[in-house]
């Protein structure tokens, strides 16, 4: 019996291992603000306190500090998403990537960037900022919608099934964004590029403020609704049988989860993986309890993608690289140890 | 308080009723019937987790099915037949899951897998329990959802099928303590005759989706199983009050 080895590695207490996590969190935001192009250092930070116009204390102002601000946002979502959709696919490998959600988003977003660009210029322009979040929300909302369909109809209850029935959609929301792409005048081609490209580089206070409106709304959410989560996890009969308001539960949910995957994919484009890895490392720590999991995934997510973004602002200065490609060189090998540990646990035939 | 009204339920092309049933508080009723007879499907009606295509199933004078969800678990538990968790999630949160739609969501998990037999398994993970410890924390769930309640109703889908026999015994005395105690009504899917026969007040015999007898828990039931199974039942008289029964197949009676 291997009991003892897979329980939480440490027994996490409710209060004292938060001010630890941000300790962590804050020393991580000092190095990350602190490398780049230009080497900072305290003084900057001090000057930037006294309210001095030095060149370290601008840096630190209008550069590092709104994206490592962003990196944390962006980090969060895509954790407490991952974490979210496990808990609402009952599956330990369902990460909105893997199951073609941010697909939706982008087929989306290159729909409304190609064939109803005219529809789209035509917008005010104060709303077209909000013009490609909103399409990818709703992409990956309709995305959440199908899957659910798809995987209830078709393959109830497997796991593989519902990770194949993601890719099969993913194929087909890819198939559009192709299609988008040859029927895509030159401008537009450059405007879909560029998005898809997708990097942190778009960091601004507005888009961090309303990343973060939406992480805090999940957390809250989670908050309100983990033990209902946890109720979800013995099947979604036997949480109605225990009272739990399943349907509503679900919507609210796949809202919460289109929301922040579609916001983190409409502004730093397509990032795997660290829904994948936050939720795993989080119920290695706290075992599997939600009302634990979702905030702590949260906080694994934020060091992760500040990791990552650090990594690829700093790796090869002065350019930079798309921190997608640098989530995914580390996450897919990961993804080959979980497979293995869940073909272990859930036995070989799924 | 539990009332069938004429409750036919029409499902993957295969009929199921009409049902005509009642079971009043504090009443153990056990449903029997051959593999695939609808002994599930007729729970799943009275548990309010499918609506009757026609007809009425009624808790409390409310149709069941279209109750609040919240306060329908304050009035009725169901044990399932299988138990899946999708996470590794602890014994003692899997028992306090039970209490979702109650309040003080954790007094009730120690005493609850005390009665299920299973105060050792607090602090292990769901997920690596054997079958009949799993059984057993899901018992413990559904004791802790309706353990401050009085009058419910408790539906048990083969509570008991994977454990060994000795286990057997002690938690359908827990069980059925547990519903005599409460006032609750306890209806119980059942395949052991005997179990049947000496826990439980009354009997309904169900075969091809329709009930096919009624019958008070004693002898007289004996004709009635044995045309239902197509088996020869002798009773026999045991010592000390209570009687076992001698099971043959026909053909080796004839």
């Amino acid at each position: 019996m291997d009991a003892p080895l897979d329980r939480p590695v440490i027994r996490w207490p409710a209060l004292p291992g938060w001010p630890i996590a941000f300790a962590l969190l804050a020393v991580a935001i000092f190095i990350a603000a602190n490398s780049g192009a230009i080497k900072l250092g305290l003084a900057d930070w001090q000057a930037l306190l006294n309210g001095e116009d030095t060149q370290g204390a601008m840096v630190l102002a209008q550069l590092r500090l709104p994206r490592v601000a962003f990196a944390l946002v962006v980090g969060a979502a895509l954790g407490l998403a991952g974490a979210l959709s496990q808990g609402v696919f009952r599956n330990p490998l369902a990460e909105p990537t893997l199951l073609g959600i941010p697909g939706g988003a982008i087929c989306a977003v290159a729909l409304m960037l190609t064939v109803l660009s005219a529809w789209a210029g035509g917008l005010p322009a104060a709303w077209r900022p909000f013009a490609v979040p909103v399409a990818a929300l709703v992409g990956a909302w309709v995305m959440c919608g199908l899957l659910q369909g798809v995987a209830r109809l078709l393959v109830p209850g497997a796991v593989a099934g519902l990770l194949l029935a993601g890719l099969a959609l993913n194929a087909l929301a890819m198939a559009v964004v192709g299609l988008c792409t040859y029927l895509a005048t030159d401008e537009q081609l450059r405007n879909l590029t560029f998005w898809q490209l997708g990097s942190l580089a778009l960091a601004s206070w507005p888009i961090v403020f309303v990343l973060g409106i939406a992480v805090a709304g999940a957390l809250v959410l989670s908050r309100r609704w983990g033990q209902a989560l946890n109720a979800l996890a013995l099947g979604e009969t036997v949480a109605a049988q225990v009272g739990v308001p399943v349907v509503r539960l679900r919507r609210l949910l796949v809202l919460a989860l289109a929301l922040l995957s579609g916001l983190a994919v409409a502004w730093c484009g397509l990032i795997g993986f660290v829904g994948l890895l936050a939720p795993h490392a989080a119920r290695g720590l706290v075992g599997a309890d939600a009302r634990r999991v979702l905030p702590l995934a949260a906080w694994f997510g934020a060091m992760l993608m500040l990791l990552a973004d650090t990594a690829a602002r700093t790796l090869v200065v002065p350019a930079e690289l798309p921190v997608g490609i640098l989530t995914a060189l580390f996450g897919a090998p990961v993804l080959f140890l979980l497979l293995k540990r869940a073909q272990r646990e859930l036995g070989g035939g799924w | 308080m539990l009332l069938l009204d004429d409750a036919v339920l029409a499902r993957h092309g295969q009929g199921f009723g009409p049902f005509d049933l009642r079971v009043d508080p504090g009443e153990r009723v056990a449903l029997l019937g051959p593999s695939g007879a609808g002994k599930s499907t007729l729970l799943k009606l009275m548990s309010g987790d499918i609506a009757p295509t026609t007809g009425r199933v009624l808790l409390d004078g409310q149709p069941v099915a279209a109750m609040e969800p919240r306060v329908r678990a304050r009035r009725r538990a169901v044990l399932p037949q299988s138990h899946q968790i999708a996470f590794g999630l602890p014994v003692e949160l899997v028992v306090s899951l039970g209490r979702w739609a109650g309040e003080n969501h954790d007094r009730w998990v120690r005493p609850a897998l005390a009665w299920a037999r299973a105060s050792h398994l607090h602090g292990r993970r769901y997920d690596q329990l054997s079958g009949g410890e799993q059984a057993r924390v899901q018992l413990a769930r559904v004791l802790a959802q309706l353990a401050d309640v009085r009058g419910g109703l408790l539906l048990v889908d083969e509570p008991l099928a994977s454990l060994d026999p000795g286990l057997q015994l002690e938690l359908l005395d827990t069980l059925t303590g547990f519903c005599r105690e409460r006032g609750h009504a306890l209806v119980a899917v059942l395949h052991d005759i005997q179990q049947a026969l000496n826990g439980f007040d009354r009997l309904v015999l169900v075969r091809r989706g329709q009930v096919q007898a009624d019958v008070l828990a004693g002898p007289a039931a004996l004709p009635a199983l044995e045309a239902l199974f197509g088996l020869r039942l002798q009773a026999l008289q045991a010592p000390e009050g209570g009687w076992a029964l001698s099971t043959r197949r026909l053909e080796a009676a004839a």
